[in-house]
């Protein structure tokens, strides 16, 4: 199994606080991984230095060997949702996608492909400000998706979904898993994790408190056990 | 870049702002260029200002009225800016196209590309609309030989540079609201009052620089208005595209340096 993700000794700080420090950790392909934390752990600004839209103030965050400013048109490569913002309210969601699309050179005919994916066809239409969260979030599924990429990157993804749509999202990556692709999914709904994800990465206060399977994480217990025990200690 | 200019055309045709703005414009120009040779041949204004609608300089000054929507372009820069991090768009931006410098640059050009348009179709209409008015004023002088190619030419300079001084302050203060507001301070309050009371250092500035490259002598010191005293028309749109190349290179510049919300 090839490394698609990694992390070395990334360090983001804002002022005298560190949000992520000296994170160390690989996100293996082909696999989902969870990416868990409590609120403020440092999992969105992680993910943000990622995707290159904060720069680290030490270390790295790597994309198959490359910082992600350096890839050539990377919603080839990598589709991401940070949150369920990112689109304008005045206009509609295909023609949101639209703009995406353009500034990546992807033909218009794959935007109805994946409305069609996030079943959303029948609202594309209608302006993004009438959505409601749930929407937005198969709407941001739509954008990461548009270039066919190998992997996807997700910020809470199931914010806003109901209980339909949080099974529709697990039906969705575990069918992007098994083609092949690599997920990389923070969330906080512990026990929909478990049942989604392959591999854990665990962090609080912004280092790394638990890697690897979920079996070797959370052992006979639940994931939730294994989860409150690790950041309660520290 | 090809890729990200269409994706900067389709946001500029889509956000209905942006129409907003050039109706504005339109509205604001035309209204400007139509009710001033009414205004001049006001019982007594004719006297008070020094000018009759019978003299050159006051057609000029009619026509000149026709770039009043240039503030427009100023905010219509800021609207592609600042507008993409008010709506997070900046972050979908980001990602497909995480190379900021070239995502600035395409951005600048589609400035450059709305602000002239803006300001060209806006200032046309009104000079049609204003040579309509003066048909109907017998005693109406004619204007300057190069006036109309001058007034086109500094709408499409002063809209351009506007635009991409637009982008600059969007880069810079990020909050769309605070970011309009202190552009129209600056461009109705500061701007002419530099003129009016230090026009050495007013001529300098962007109002005294489109208006100088309309090449018009209007001398008004009743309205603290003179100028005879502004820059040649050639030097103005030098330092007019000067003030654009600083102003596009600090907004790159910024960029480029700031973390993305």
């Amino acid at each position: 199994m090839t490394v698609e993700i990694c992390f070395e000794s990334l360090v983001k700080q804002y002022g005298k606080q560190a949000a992520v420090d000296q994170l160390t950790a690989n996100v293996q392909s082909g696999r989902i991984t969870g990416f868990l934390g409590p609120n403020g752990a440092g999992k969105s600004t992680t993910l943000r230095c990622l995707v290159g839209l904060a720069s680290p103030t030490s270390g790295s965050a790597k994309i198959q060997g490359k910082n992600y400013r350096e890839i050539d048109n990377p919603l080839g490569l990598v589709g991401t949702v940070l949150d369920s913002r990112g689109f304008h309210p005045a206009l509609s969601g295909k023609k949101n996608l639209k703009v995406v699309a353009a500034a990546a050179g992807i033909s218009d005919s794959r935007i109805d492909e994946v409305l069609e994916l996030v079943e959303l066809t029948e609202a594309a239409k209608k302006r993004v400000k009438n959505y409601s969260l749930g929407m937005k979030q198969r709407l941001s599924l739509a954008a990461a998706i548009l270039g066919d990429p190998q992997i996807l990157i997700l910020d809470e993804p199931a914010n806003g979904l109901d209980p339909a749509g949080i099974a529709w999202l697990r039906k969705f990556l575990r069918n992007l898993a098994d083609r092949g692709r690599t997920i990389l999914v923070s969330s906080h709904q512990l026990a929909e994790m478990q049942n989604t994800v392959d591999d854990v990465l665990i962090i609080n206060r912004g280092k790394l408190i638990a890697s690897g399977s979920m079996r070797e994480v959370i052992g006979d217990g639940t994931l939730e056990e294994a989860f409150l025990k690790l950041t309660e200690v520290r | 870049m090809a890729s990200l200019l269409k994706s900067e055309w389709r946001k500029f045709v889509y956000v209905r702002a942006n129409w907003g703005l050039l109706l504005a414009a339109t509205f604001i120009s035309t209204l400007s260029v139509i009710v001033t040779p009414f205004i001049l041949e006001a019982d007594g204004a004719g006297e008070l200002l020094g000018l009759g609608i019978d003299q050159q300089p006051a057609v000029d000054a009619t026509y000149a009225n026709g770039i009043s929507g240039y503030v427009f372009a100023i905010v219509l820069g800021i609207l592609m800016m600042a507008g993409e991090f008010r709506h997070g768009t900046a972050v979908a931006t980001f990602l497909t196209a995480p190379k900021r410098g070239i995502v600035l640059t395409a951005k600048l050009m589609m400035a450059i590309v709305g602000g002239m348009l803006l300001m060209v179709i806006s200032t046309g209409i009104s000079l049609i609309g204003g040579y309509f008015v003066l048909l109907g004023f017998e005693d109406a002088a004619q204007p300057s030989e190069n006036l109309f190619v001058n007034t086109m030419l500094a709408a499409a300079v002063g809209g351009a540079v506007l635009a991409v001084i637009g982008i600059a302050i969007g880069t810079l203060v990020r909050n769309q609201m605070l970011a309009i507001v202190g552009a129209l301070v600056y461009l109705f309050i500061i701007d002419p009052l530099l003129l009016a009371l230090w026009p050495d250092t007013g001529k300098w500035l962007p109002s005294g620089l489109i208006t100088a490259m309309l090449s018009i002598d209007i001398s008004a010191p009743q309205l603290g208005f003179d100028t005879t005293d502004y820059l040649p028309a050639i030097t103005a749109t030098l330092v007019l595209l000067g003030y654009g190349v600083v102003f596009a290179a600090v907004a790159i510049a910024t960029s480029l340096r700031r973390d993305i919300d």
